[in-house]
């Protein structure tokens, strides 16, 4: 294995493992800032993401201007469609249900929570499901695309992102300040070696810009799900899944400035986004497994309600096949996305609001 | 598990393991379930969960409805035992 590959393969492990000891320490829950808005008229975690997406933004755009990034906008930022609110929409009742949105329910599986794992394989269930319903859900998203070649706002209005990025961080940060001086932004709690969440908000935005500096992109993970459906389905019925297009795909195909080329797709190989993905994912489990065996609370229970059980691997069944539909979780769209304007980003949050308010709605009726 | 003191019952439940929202509920639920009993007779209910952002939740939620709240840790997870304020 060559240096570029190593170094790429070391810095996936290192940035998922931080992002996995402090999401835990945290419990940074991306699905609870939705969901309890809701639920329990709490916006503390929403004001702790637009910290994260703020910071990300302020942090992008001097990565940008500094000429650290390769790639502006990063690549697979996506084509603009209605298809990115719906599977933002989906992707919204899937995280309520699952109990946690894609990092989510990795960091709790890495710290032996049962329902957890159990919506891990939900995903790769549903992004398996996926490539059934490609070809037909993929010609309705190409033929509703606006502004082909087109992925941001400052892309659509023809301007420096700075002009955008500038007005938004201060009106922002006025806003988060007042926040800060009215205690909106710290939570108290009695557990063991507890980190506010607004540091790990902090801590996730510099990971984001770390992992576009390394990766080419800020972090994501999904694709891999669908890659782990392939290769199930490839050694159990190789016929199918040579017969499901979406498995052929390649979308990813870049050359990082290490020379290291990276391409690939949802296909059963190893590929450049198995290189980038596989080592976040072990690291994001790896670094929360580590937090939870430090402070003794690694658990492993399987007694748990069965309604629970049911609605988490449900729930992770519709976020594997949203996160494929949109195409892009949380993490992707959110802490990535929405900091540099981009469309499919700010339609997927804005389709996470009813999905999650939905996803409250059955959540309350089968606990 | 129930156990009738001299000072009031405490009632136990043990939410270990399970996921948001289920255990903000479902302890909401048992709060008003017993509420007459832990305000007039003194009981107690204990809250065993293993969910970190719980303790915060769940602590925070029954100090809104007026109650003392105590968090110790327990087993590896967390007690919190909920009783009338005052």
């Amino acid at each position: 294995m060559d240096a570029p590959t190593l170094s790429i393969i070391a810095a996936g492990v290192l940035i998922g493992g931080v992002a996995g000891f402090v999401m835990h320490r945290a419990d940074f829950c991306v699905a609870s800032a939705f969901r309890d808005l809701f639920l329990f008229r709490k916006g503390f975690m929403l004001r702790i993401l637009l910290l994260l997406v703020i910071s990300a933004m302020l942090l992008f755009d001097c990565a940008r201007h500094f000429g650290w990034l390769a790639f502006y906008p990063f690549p697979l930022a996506g084509a603009i469609s209605p298809a990115n609110f719906i599977g933002g929409a989906l992707f919204g009742i899937g995280m309520v249900l699952a109990g946690g949105c894609v990092f989510g329910t990795l960091y709790r599986s890495g710290a032996g929570n049962f329902p957890a794992m159990l919506a891990v394989v939900g995903l790769v269930i549903g992004s398996g499901l996926y490539a059934e319903l490609h070809t037909t859900w993929s010609a309705f998203a190409r033929s509703f695309v606006l502004y082909p070649g087109k992925s941001t706002l400052p892309q659509i209005l023809s301007i420096d992102p700075t002009w955008l990025v500038g007005p938004v961080a201060a009106i922002s940060g006025v806003v988060l300040y007042r926040w800060a001086r009215a205690g909106l932004m710290v939570k108290s709690t009695a557990v063991e070696g507890y980190i506010q969440p607004w540091a790990a908000g902090l801590i996730l935005a510099l990971l984001g810009v770390v992992s576009w500096m390394v990766s080419g992109m800020p972090m994501g993970i999904t694709t891999s799900y669908a890659k782990g459906a392939a290769m199930i389905e490839s050694s159990l019925a190789p016929a199918h899944y040579s017969s499901l297009a979406y498995f052929r795909t390649t979308p990813l195909d870049i050359v990082l400035p290490s020379g290291l080329s990276l391409c690939g797709g949802p296909g059963a190989t190893l590929d450049g986004i198995s290189l980038v993905q596989f080592p976040l994912i072990l690291g994001v489990v790896a670094g929360s497994f580590i937090s939870a065996v430090s402070i003794r609370e690694f658990h492993f229970r399987l007694r748990i309600p069965p309604a629970q059980l049911a609605a988490a691997l449900l729930g992770g069944i519709v976020m594997g096949l949203a996160s494929r539909m949109a195409p892009g979780c949380n993490v992707w769209h959110v802490m990535g996305g929405l900091p540099i304007f981009s469309v499919p980003g700010i339609l997927f949050t804005a389709g996470l609001i009813p999905g999650a308010w939905i996803g409250g709605r059955v959540m309350t009726r089968i606990i | 598990m129930e156990d009738y003191s001299a000072f009031g019952r405490t009632v136990t439940i043990d939410i270990r393991g399970q996921v948001c929202p289920a255990s903000l509920l479902v302890t909401l639920r048992k709060i008003n379930e017993i509420k007459d009993d832990i305000q007039k007779n003194g009981a107690r209910l204990e809250v065993l969960t293993d969910n970190r952002d719980s303790v915060g939740t769940i602590s925070e939620a029954a100090f809104n409805m007026g109650y003392d709240v105590g968090t110790e840790k327990r087993d590896g997870g967390y007690m919190m035992v909920i009783s009338a304020a005052g």
